[in-house]
């Protein structure tokens, strides 16, 4: 099997995971248990915390609550946040906050989508014009889940807190971090992360938050988490995220490039047809290829590769309800081109050899399927 | 006092000479019904009794032979000794403290010393006697208890009927095979069949990859739930794939469905054939979609000999969703996988195929060899 479906979720990392099994067997007490094995696993919480903040973001600056997913972290910061006025995001963003700002709407709050580029950047001017001093929340995914396009935040953010000073921003980090070499600089707020995309477990994600940022509790319960986020902690999913990242932060540098190449030898091979039309661009992360097939159903190109072996993403489906990429849609492409999506998304694992025997199996299924519809 | 079912039939009764076979069959279909839970069946005087089945699953027994063809009402009981005393002690269980009541008393047993109206007067005196917030209400009682004075010094204690699923036992009206699909209404129409005790065989058409494995995941769930009343636990696919590619290249788009919907009958039948089944049965309503219109019934029903039942023809989509509910099958059809890719959908599909245009237009295809693999790929998903 060769999985080029990355950006869903990545295969777990082996001895991160052993690792963290093996620990969590013997401290399995509950961390806010006051004898010494629950203080021993709020230590190792504790340690856990300070790593994978540190990798991304000055820990004197930032602090990080553990949440259950990505989806979870862009929930928490879109609602804790944007409690009255108007909030503003892009039309790029993932459905965790798309589907969060869709619902302001009946908490009161007005959301207010930005236009994309065609490569799925946000459009700043259009974003900023869209900013007033009744604008609570900024909200800008940092890689787009769909297109690999890099959204540049820091830019964004200061752009955004010179126009209005208090408004908060936050961003989507689930498909940057570990993977894109970048730290946090002081005006971005709220970060989001998640452990499935680096090689960390299912059920584990984070928010990233400036100090001093006061926010409101999201799940109320027995204090954890600062009081923000109550519920006793994933403690085998944390110390898998740590040591998962733990593997990835030293070469992130190193592996963006190689990945560089793997995504652009996989680019050359199929450009070489006449059948793909590219949608990443250049500049995006090197993790994320998305190219399209007008004409054909990526689903279908999915399911066909699969059965040779090959695992793909696509953004678009063969059913006639939700049948395109909100988010490609929104880059401003047609319904042959929203068809044929299919998302290639890259892990450090990836060999070279896998790209090109990938390519070439993209190419055959592509042209048995021209070949019949 | 032991916890029993009792189950009346449906039509059966009017069966003439006939009436032992459906009876066979019927308490052929309920050992079915019960499979899995340790159970005795009996036949008494027009009726079934269900015993020695573990108490805890009363419910479940009941629920389960509820949905036989054939049944026309079930109770939970108890079975006691016919004397007054045991009667009465088994009575005062089942029960209420407060309330308007009546006692009815059905005496199959004649030498019985007392009528069904001196038991019944009896009965609700001692009741009377010991729950003082009881009082009698012949006309409109929120409680009835029912009392049924047996042969062989046994009587039936039970304070409710249940709706069973009516209809006549499957297996009874001979075989047909389903053509099934993940919508809303197939399931429906092979439920009907199967109520006027028919054996429903299922044939579920997919073309992966253009449709996914959830469709067919889809599929066979529906069809477990369809099995709890048919208690046929075996789907067949075949994939028409192939077939949706050669029409798609060569025929023109407005006949795509006609046209694969021709393939698929004629597969049935073939199907059917080897199966010994009587007949197709389908889904179809008169004019709900753009194939299921007189014009497009005529040209796929063209190409086959077996009788082609479609029990919800003249349904609207309302009452099949209605009925869709009743059975369980509605909230798994509904399920966001569909049947069929976009790719192969016409802008502007046909509504009124004429048949010599269909002819001709499935004259640039090779049909034989096309069924025949498609034939090929049947497989059987039992469950």
């Amino acid at each position: 099997m060769i999985y080029l479906d990355n950006a869903a979720t990545t295969a777990p990392a082996p001895q991160a995971l052993e690792r963290a099994v093996r620990e969590y067997r013997e401290y399995y007490f509950n961390p806010s248990a006051r004898y010494g094995g629950g203080f021993a696993v709020q230590k190792m919480i504790g340690e856990a915390r300070k790593q994978l903040l540190s990798a991304v973001a000055d820990p004197t600056a930032f602090e990080l609550i553990f949440t259950s997913c990505g989806t979870e972290a862009d929930n928490q910061a879109v609602f804790s946040v944007a409690r009255r006025w108007n909030a503003v995001t892009s039309a790029g963003e993932h459905a965790a906050v798309e589907r969060s700002f869709t619902e302001l709407k009946n908490r009161g709050v007005e959301p207010r989508f930005a236009p994309l580029e065609a490569d799925g950047r946000v459009n700043i001017d259009a974003l900023l014009d869209l900013v007033d001093e009744k604008t609570t929340l900024v909200s800008v995914v940092h890689v787009n889940n769909e297109t690999g396009a890099i959204n540049d935040i820091a830019e964004i953010a200061r752009r955004v807190k010179r126009k209005n000073p208090r408004t908060v921003f936050h961003s989507d980090g689930v498909q940057a971090y570990g993977k894109l070499p970048f730290r946090l600089p002081r005006e971005v707020d709220l970060y989001s992360i998640s452990a499935h995309k680096i090689g960390g477990l299912k059920g584990v994600g984070g928010l990233v938050k400036r100090k001093g940022l006061v926010l409101a509790p999201f799940i109320n319960g027995g204090g954890q988490e600062g009081g923000l986020r109550s519920g006793t902690e994933n403690v085998l999913g944390i110390l898998d995220f740590a040591y998962a990242a733990a593997e990835r932060f030293p070469r992130i540098a190193e592996n963006y490039e190689r990945i560089g190449a793997l995504r652009k030898r996989m680019w050359e091979r199929l450009r070489a047809e006449e059948y793909f039309y590219r949608i990443s661009a250049e500049n995006g992360s090197a993790y994320i290829l998305t190219v399209s097939v007008p004409g054909a159903r990526g689903e279908v190109l999915q399911r066909m590769l699969f059965d040779r072996g090959v695992c793909v993403g696509t953004g678009s489906a063969c059913s006639s309800k939700n049948r395109f990429s909100r988010v490609i849609a929104a880059c401003g492409y047609g319904e042959d081109v929203l068809d044929g999506v299919l998302r290639i998304s890259f892990s450090p694992e990836n060999t070279e050899e896998e790209i090109l025997q990938a390519a070439d199996a993209i190419v055959a299924v592509v042209k048995e399927f021209k070949g019949k519809v | 006092m032991e916890k029993v079912v009792i189950i009346r039939y449906a039509e059966i009764h009017l069966k003439g000479k006939n009436r032992g076979y459906f009876e066979h069959v019927f308490s052929m279909n309920l050992e079915k019904s019960l499979k899995g839970i340790r159970h005795e069946l009996h036949r008494t005087s027009g009726r079934w009794l269900v015993a020695k089945f573990p108490e805890e699953l009363a419910e479940e027994v009941a629920a389960r032979v509820g949905r036989v063809f054939g049944v026309h009402s079930y109770s939970v009981g108890y079975l006691v000794d016919n004397d007054l005393d045991s009667v009465y002690a088994c009575v005062k269980e089942v029960a209420p403290a407060e309330g308007s009541f009546k006692v009815v008393t059905h005496r199959g047993y004649k030498k019985y010393p007392l009528n069904s109206m001196e038991i019944s007067a009896a009965i609700g005196g001692r009741l009377l006697s010991d729950f003082p917030a009881l009082r009698v209400d012949i006309h409109a009682p929120e409680h009835t208890v029912y009392i049924d004075i047996r042969d062989g010094g046994s009587a039936l204690v039970f304070g409710s009927f249940g709706e069973g699923a009516g209809g006549m036992p499957v297996g009874t009206s001979g075989k047909g095979l389903l053509m099934i699909s993940g919508g809303i209404d197939s399931p429906v129409a092979g439920y009907m069949m199967a109520k006027r005790g028919l054996t429903v065989e299922l044939l579920h058409f997919h073309s992966y990859p253009y449709t996914n494995e959830g469709a067919k995941e889809k599929v066979v769930e529906l069809a477990k739930t369809l099995s709890q009343y048919t208690q046929v636990r075996l789907l067949r696919t075949v994939s028409v794939t192939h077939i949706q590619e050669e029409i798609h290249a060569k025929c023109k788009p407005e006949l795509n469905v006609t046209l694969l919907r021709r393939f698929m009958f004629r597969i049935a039948e073939r199907i059917a054939g080897r199966l010994e089944a009587g007949c197709l049965v389908t889904g179809e309503s008169l004019g709900q979609v753009a194939s299921q219109t007189l014009e497009g019934m005529t040209s796929s029903n063209a190409v086959v000999t077996l009788p082609v039942l479609r029990p919800l023809v003249g349904f609207d989509k309302d009452e099949i969703i209605l009925r869709a509910k009743k059975i369980g099958t509605y909230d798994t059809s509904v399920l966001p996988y569909e049947d069929c890719c976009t790719v192969f959908l016409p802008e502007f599909p046909a509504t009124r195929p004429k048949l010599s245009a269909v002819e001709a237009e499935e004259g640039k295809l090779d049909v034989e060899a096309l069924v025949e693999e498609s034939l090929a790929t049947v497989e059987r998903i039992e469950f």
